[in-house]
C-alpha cells in the first residue's frame, strides 16, 4: 500500500516551505470541534442509559419485585403494564429530544466547520498542485470509487 | 409437536397462489432494478437515492423478522406480561440504532462495516477484516437457518408434520429465491423486496391489531379482560414470571434474553449494512425516524394480536395447535376474517421470512466479496467486475450452505436460532462498533480479541447450555453436559465481549496507530466528508 506519492522524482530535493512549515490548522484543535464532540457524545450516552438502561430496569423490577409491578391503576391495567406502555412514549420522546438536540447543538456546528474544513482542503490543493502535477494523493483503498 | 393441521384446505390453495404471485412480481421487479452495470457500490447500496420514508421501510423490513410476527405474538397469547416484555425490547433497540450508531457509521462507512474499523485502524485493518467476515457469516448463517427452519415450521401449521420430501421442497424453493434475490438483484433487488414486505407488514398487522379492538369495541379494559379469563391462568397472565418466574436462574434467563435482544438487534449484519444507504446523514436521519414509528407501531400491534388470539381462542386452541405459540397469528386469522385474512397473514409471514434471508444472504455475500476476498486476499487489486462476481458466488454459496444446515437441523427451534444469533451479535460485533466509534485508544488486537473472543464465548456458552443437552427438546437429550445453567449466553458473553476489547488494547504493545488515522476518522465521524 504506497503511503507516498507515487512520482517521487517530481519531489524536489528541498522541503517545500509553504506545505511543511506552516503547520495546517487542524480542524480536530478547533475549540469548536471538541464542543461538537462533546455535544454529541453526551447526549448520545446519557439518551442511550435513559431509554435501553430504563427499559432493563423495567425487566429486572418486573422479575424481581413483581408485587409492586402488579398493583393495579386502572381496572386491569397493572403500574407493569402501564411502565410497558410507557416505554413507548420514553421512545417517541427520546426520539423527538434527539432531533431537537442534532438540529440546534450539532448540525450548526458540524456545517461550520465542514465549510472551514473545505476551505482548508481547497487552499491546500491549489498550494499542492504547482509541485506534484495534477494527481491527487493517492489513498488507500482507492480503487475509481470515492464517494463516500 | 404439532397435532393436527391448523387450517383448512381452501386457504392452503388461496395462500399458495399469493405467495407465487408476490414472489413473482417482486423478483421480476428485483431483476428489473438489479444493477445493470458492474458496478459494486451499486451491488453493494443500490438507489441511493430513495426518500426517507422508503428507506425507513426497508429498515423496519430487515429488521422485524418473522420471529417477531409469529414468534413474539405467539409468547404473548401464551405467557401475557413476559412475552410483551420481550416485544418491548425488540423495540427498544432500535433507539440503540438512532442514538449511538447509526449517523456516526454512516459518516465513516462505505460498503462494510469493515470499510469503517479498517478507516479506524489501517495498519492492522487485514486481521481485523478477517475476524469482522468471520462473526458476520458466524451470525447471519444461524440467522439464515432459523429463517429457513421457520418456512418448515409455517408450512407445518398447513399441513401437520409434513413428509421429507415436502420438507425439502419447501426449504430448497424458500433458499433458491433467498439467493437468486441476493446475487442476481443485489442490494437494488433486496430493497424492492424489503419495502414491500414492510409495507405488508405494516399494514396487515395494523389492520388486525384494528379489527381486534374493534371486536372488543374499542375497550382495551375488556380486551385484556376476556384475554386474562381465557389465558387458563386468571389475574397472573398480566403478571410477570408465567414463562420466566419462580427460580432465579430462570430470572436471569429472561435478563440474559432482553439484553441479547436489546444490544444484538442493533448490530446484526443486514441491519448495519442497510444504515450505509441513505445518500446523506440527514436522509438517513429522516429514514431511522421513520424506522422508529414503523417499528413502534408494528410490535404494539403485535401485542395486541397476541392479547386478542388468547382472548378470542382461548390458550388451550393456541397450545394445542402448536405448543410454541407460533399458530396464534393465524388462528387469530381465521377466527376473524376466515381463510382470505389467514391466506394474507401467511402469505406476509413467508414473505417477512424471505426478505431477512435476502438481506442476511446479500450482508454476509458483501462482506465475503469486500472484506474477505478484494481487501485481505488480493490485497485492494482487484477490479470491480472481478469482486461482483466473488459477492454473486458468495452469494449463492451461502444460500446453498443455509439450506443444508436447515435440512439437517430441521427440527431445530427458530427461536433458539434467533437467540443465539443476537446474543452473537451483541457481543462480538457491538463491542467493536462501540469502541471503534468512541474510544481514542481502540486498537486492532483489542478488536481481534473482542471479535474472536465474544464469538467464542457465546457459541462456547450455549454448547454447554440446557439448548444443546439434558433438557427434553433439545438436540442430545439423552446425554448430560449442560454445566451452564442459562439457556441465553447474553448475560455474560456480552461483558466479556466488552472486557476483551478493553483488555487487548491495554495489553497492546505492539506498534500504536498513527494518531492522525484517529483523527482523521474523527473529523469524518463527526463533521463528515460530504453532504
Amino acid at each position: 500500500m504506497p503511503e507516498y506519492s507515487p512520482r517521487r522524482e517530481d519531489t524536489p530535493p528541498f522541503p517545500l516551505p509553504h506545505i511543511e512549515q506552516t503547520p495546517p490548522s487542524r480542524i480536530s484543535d478547533h475549540p469548536e470541534f471538541h464542543s461538537l464532540r462533546r455535544a454529541q457524545r453526551r447526549f448520545g450516552i446519557r439518551a442511550t442509559i435513559l431509554s435501553v438502561g430504563g427499559f432493563l430496569l423495567y425487566v429486572l423490577l418486573s422479575s424481581f419485585v413483581p408485587a409492586v409491578m402488579n398493583q393495579p391503576l386502572f381496572g386491569r391495567l397493572t403500574l407493569g403494564l402501564t411502565l410497558g406502555l410507557g416505554q413507548f412514549v420514553v421512545m417517541g420522546v427520546t426520539a423527538w429530544c434527539y432531533v431537537r438536540h442534532m438540529r440546534t447543538r450539532v448540525d450548526p456546528l458540524a456545517r461550520g466547520l465542514r465549510s472551514r474544513l473545505y476551505e482548508t482542503e481547497s487552499r491546500r490543493a491549489r498550494a499542492a498542485a504547482p509541485a506534484q502535477g495534477a494527481g491527487q494523493p493517492l489513498r488507500h483503498g482507492t480503487r475509481g470509487f470515492r464517494t463516500w | 409437536m404439532v397435532s393436527a393441521a391448523a387450517i383448512d384446505d381452501s386457504s392452503l390453495q388461496l395462500t399458495f397462489v399469493l405467495f407465487l404471485t408476490v414472489v413473482v412480481i417482486t423478483l421480476f421487479m428485483a431483476l428489473l432494478t438489479a444493477p445493470q452495470r458492474d458496478e459494486i457500490s451499486e451491488f453493494y447500496l443500490g438507489n441511493r437515492a430513495m426518500s426517507p420514508l422508503r428507506n425507513g421501510l426497508a429498515m423496519c423490513g430487515d429488521y422485524l423478522s418473522a420471529a417477531t410476527l409469529l414468534g413474539s405474538t405467539g409468547l404473548v397469547a401464551l405467557t401475557g406480561y413476559d412475552g410483551l416484555m420481550y416485544l418491548g425490547g425488540t423495540t427498544v433497540a432500535w433507539m440503540m440504532v438512532l442514538l449511538l450508531i447509526a449517523e456516526p457509521l454512516h459518516r465513516t462507512g462505505k460498503f462494510t462495516l469493515g470499510d469503517t474499523v479498517a478507516l479506524r485502524l489501517p495498519r492492522q485493518q487485514r486481521p481485523v477484516r478477517v475476524a469482522l467476515a468471520v462473526c458476520i457469516l458466524a451470525i447471519a448463517t444461524l440467522y439464515l437457518v432459523a429463517q429457513l427452519v421457520g418456512s418448515v415450521a409455517l408450512l407445518t401449521q398447513f399441513t401437520g408434520v409434513p413428509s421429507g420430501t415436502t420438507r425439502t421442497l419447501c426449504v430448497v424453493v424458500i433458499g433458491v429465491f433467498v439467493i437468486l434475490y441476493a446475487s442476481l438483484g443485489g442490494m437494488p433487488g433486496a430493497t424492492v423486496i424489503q419495502i414491500i414486505k414492510a409495507v405488508m407488514l405494516v399494514v396487515g398487522v395494523l389492520f388486525t391489531a384494528g379489527w381486534v379492538l374493534h371486536h372488543f369495541d374499542w375497550n382495551p379494559d375488556l380486551l385484556l379482560e376476556r384475554a386474562s379469563e381465557r389465558s387458563g391462568s386468571g389475574l397472573s397472565f398480566l403478571q410477570p414470571g408465567l414463562r420466566y418466574g419462580g427460580t432465579v436462574s430462570n430470572k436471569l434467563d429472561f435478563l440474559s434474553l432482553e439484553l441479547a435482544i436489546v444490544l444484538g438487534l442493533a448490530a446484526l449484519p443486514h441491519v448495519l449494512m442497510r444504515l450505509l444507504t441513505p445518500r446523506n446523514s440527514g436522509v438517513l436521519r429522516s429514514s431511522v425516524l421513520w424506522a422508529v414509528g414503523l417499528v413502534g407501531a408494528v410490535c404494539f400491534g403485535a401485542g395486541i394480536m397476541g392479547l386478542g388470539a388468547t382472548a378470542l381462542l382461548g390458550r388451550d386452541t393456541i397450545e394445542s395447535t402448536d405448543r410454541t405459540g407460533n399458530a396464534s397469528v393465524l388462528l387469530l386469522a381465521h377466527e376473524l376474517g376466515g381463510s382470505v385474512l389467514t391466506a394474507l397473514l401467511t402469505c406476509l409471514a413467508y414473505l417477512t421470512l424471505l426478505a431477512v434471508a435476502v438481506g442476511l444472504t446479500l450482508a454476509a455475500a458483501s462482506s465475503l466479496a469486500h472484506d474477505l476476498y478484494s481487501e485481505v486476499i488480493r490485497k485492494g487489486r482487484a477490479s470491480e467486475t472481478e469482486e461482483l462476481t466473488v459477492a454473486r458466488l458468495s452469494g449463492a454459496v451461502i444460500g446453498i450452505l443455509g439450506i443444508l444446515l436447515a435440512l439437517i437441523a430441521w427440527g431445530a427451534n427458530t427461536a433458539t436460532l434467533a437467540f443465539l444469533a443476537f446474543a452473537i451479535a451483541a457481543s462480538a460485533i457491538l463491542p467493536t462498533i462501540i469502541y471503534t466509534l468512541f474510544w481514542r485508544r481502540f486498537s486492532a488486537k483489542g478488536a481481534l480479541l473482542s471479535l474472536y473472543g465474544g464469538l467464542l464465548c457465546s457459541v462456547l456458552l450455549a454448547a454447554f447450555s440446557p439448548v444443546v443437552s439434558s433438557a427434553p427438546g433439545s438436540f442430545y437429550p439423552e446425554v448430560d453436559f449442560a454445566w451452564f445453567p442459562l439457556q441465553n449466553p447474553g448475560i455474560v458473553s456480552i461483558p466479556a465481549g466488552f472486557l476483551l476489547g478493553w483488555l487487548g488494547t491495554v495489553l497492546d504493545k505492539g506498534p500504536a496507530e498513527e494518531p492522525a488515522a484517529h483523527e482523521e476518522f474523527e473529523v469524518r465521524m463527526l463533521v463528515g466528508a460530504d453532504d
